[in-house]
């Protein structure tokens, strides 16, 4: 049975790892580029592999499903082999290798490393606890994925059940990579799910240190690891299977990715692919990744534009739009063909729209709303019979504003306009996770209290590297590989009208 | 040096939590203990289809009790009969077929077996009742 089970991660693993490696060749480079292709990449993969699962049943070919894997991952390799047997010339500069380590840096890594077995142990601990999860997991994610998997050629029933209070038109990457994973091992196991909240747990804390270590410095990848470790709800929430870590993995991706045509001259296509494909996977996992997939592509655009002009607002875009699209493909035909209407949805008219739209009680309750939870969600789940409290508790959004005071900023200037798109984008989600609960046709107070934490521990991992990517570094300086001037080997940069060298990318 | 010590506070903190809690594990589990329950019913039941669900309190009180924040319990335990038996379909209604009757927050009102016309199949123990409605559905 584990056998089995690692034989289904195997595939869309290497797979995601060697498309990272194919559309960001330069990852290859450094420690931190490897890492990040890493942490990514297996993210993307299985998200990816969800998909391929999805076309299998769709196709009635999911008994093929390991063959179709294999083939897929074989491809991928086969592709970055091709890719990578390409001239040296081609490449432009490596990313170097950060300084050599620093006494505090050491020590750093040293303490990040204990806090990063302490984590690991407490979500062990609270799987022992409730080894299904908690409420979300059972009533949506893991009861999908069980609907799907003991469906068998009746897998499409439940979607038309009338079960409504299972939220049916939830996407599917979640339920069907734990469902393939059972696929593979021929039955069910108690322990894939949480395995599957595991992955996306720490990929996060990995993409998190790993995008940071190659962005700005080693230090401020472990520190912001730390910061995400240190909150309580993020581990929770982990062990408790829901989706929204996996859609949180997605978001700080995506972002992360935008951020490498910072340190590109060619807009570096290959990253916004990639950012493309993992906004497109926000989809796939929860409804909210549709606002995401919608604002990030707005953002990008946006912000493009008003730095480099329509010709490149455009080309950036449409290369993000370009990785997007084929899973984007996969969620509007689940939403028009399979999935029912969203209560929300539902609920919705026009003239109860308008007046709820000058009801200034509701921004009023909102807003408060936001305040508490935006200060108080790291600390855990809200009780619901207790209602929202002011609890900051040790790490909160008040730690990362102290910090902020206390080392000061710095921004590069090639990263202003980027950070200023990842700002840009997470205040947009804000702004429209509150317009969707100004317009919920829910009780409004039932609708913040069950779900407005979740959704701030969404984008909090990107918030946090928003952060520490205009942190001043402990070190006092700017990280080597940022200033640094290009190694000696690099061709210079080739004067307006020339031909530009082959395979551009610079993260 | 703050952050350092903030962090690992709060992570130590968690782990702490966790520790003390494991001497309870899994037992207190209820998903594992309502699943166990349920797991009875499945040899009853057809392989497929729906059946039909009756608990303590009536059926379309399950949703408003929990839509209020009053309690939560009866639609967990509705949400938990259906995670163990999917795919088979548990409809929040008693008529249909074949009915099951978790009664884990103890029996129904006095006749309302009687007016949905349930007759008892089997009875599991610990309130759980398997049911067949008698007459034309």
């Amino acid at each position: 049975m584990t056998l089995r089970f690692i034989a289904s991660l195997l595939p869309p693993l290497a797979t995601g790892i060697l498309l990272a490696f194919l559309f960001c060749p330069s990852l290859k480079n450094t420690a931190a580029g490897r890492a990040f292709a890493l942490f990514a990449g297996a993210g993307l993969g299985l998200g990816v592999a969800s998909c391929l699962a999805f076309l299998c049943l769709l196709a009635g070919v999911n008994r093929s499903l390991p063959i179709i894997d294999l083939a897929v991952a074989l491809a991928a390799g086969i592709a970055c082999f091709i890719a990578f047997q390409q001239p040296a010339a081609g490449e432009a500069r490596p990313l170097p290798e950060t300084r050599k380590r620093s006494r505090f840096a050491v020590i750093l890594a040293g303490i990040f490393s204990l806090e990063l077995l302490a984590s690991a142990a407490s979500f062990i601990l609270a799987f022992l606890k409730e080894p299904h999860g908690r409420w979300d997991a059972w009533l949506i994610w893991n009861m999908h994925a069980r609907f799907i998997f003991r469906g068998g050629d009746h897998w499409r029933d439940a979607f038309a059940s009338g079960l409504d209070w299972s939220h049916w038109d939830y996407p599917l990457l979640l339920p069907l990579a734990i469902a393939r994973s059972w696929s593979y091992m021929g039955g069910e196991s108690l322990p894939v799910p949480a395995v599957m909240a595991f992955i996306f747990t720490f990929l996060t804390l990995g993409l998190l240190c790993a995008a940071l270590c190659l962005l700005r410095s080693g230090s401020q990848g472990y520190l912001a690891a730390m910061v995400l470790m240190g909150t309580p709800f993020f581990i929770t929430m982990g062990a408790s299977q829901f989706a929204d870590l996996p859609l949180a993995f997605f978001i700080l991706t995506t972002l992360a990715l935008l951020l490498f045509p910072a340190r590109s001259r060619a807009g570096c296509p290959g990253a916004l692919i990639l950012a493309g494909v993992a906004a497109a996977l926000c989809s796939w996992t929860k409804n909210e990744g549709l606002l995401f997939l919608l604002v990030a592509t707005a953002g990008l655009f946006g912000i493009t534009f008003h730095a480099g002009g329509g010709k490149q607002a455009f080309r950036r875009t449409a290369a993000f739009l370009a990785g997007a699209l084929p899973v984007l493909l996969i969620v509007i035909y689940f939403k028009l063909w399979l999935a029912p209407t969203n209560d929300l949805m539902a609920g919705f008219n026009w003239d109860a729209l308008s007046g709820k739209l000058f009801d200034w009680d509701r921004y009023e309750a909102i807003a408060r709303a936001f305040f508490i939870t935006g200060i108080s969600f790291t600390q855990g789940l809200v009780d619901v019979r207790v209602g929202m409290r002011l609890n900051p508790g040790a790490v909160s959004i008040i730690l990362l504003a102290v910090y902020l005071l206390f080392a000061g900023i710095r921004i590069d200037k090639r990263d202003r306009p980027f950070l200023l798109q990842t700002g840009a984008i997470l205040l947009m989600m804000l702004a429209g996770y509150f317009f969707i609960y100004v317009m919920t046709p829910l009780d409004l107070t039932y609708h913040l209290i069950t779900s407005l934490n979740r959704l701030f521990l969404q984008l909090w991992p990107s918030v946090i590297l928003l952060v520490f990517m205009i942190a001043q570094t402990p070190e006092g300086s700017s990280p080597e590989h940022v200033t640094a001037p290009a190694p000696p080997h690099v061709k210079p940069r080739p004067a307006r009208g020339r031909k530009r060298p082959r395979n551009p990318e610079v993260p | 040096m703050l952050l350092i010590v903030l962090t690992a506070y709060a992570v130590l903190n968690l782990l702490w939590q966790g520790i003390r809690s494991y001497p309870e594990m899994p037992q207190t589990d209820p998903v594992t203990i309502h699943e166990a329950r349920i797991e009875q019913l499945k040899p009853s039941l057809p392989a497929s289809g729906a059946v039909g669900y009756v608990t303590t309190v009536e059926n379309d009180r399950i949703f408003a009790m929990e839509k209020a924040i009053k309690n939560v319990e009866y639609l967990a335990q509705y949400a938990l009969t259906q995670y163990t038996l999917a795919p088979v379909i548990v409809r929040n209604s008693p008529a249909l077929p074949l009915v099951v009757g978790n009664f884990i927050d103890g029996p129904p009102a006095p006749g309302f077996l009687e007016r949905h016309r349930l007759v008892p199949l089997k009875d599991f123990g610990d309130g759980l009742v398997l049911y067949r409605r008698e007459g034309k559905p």
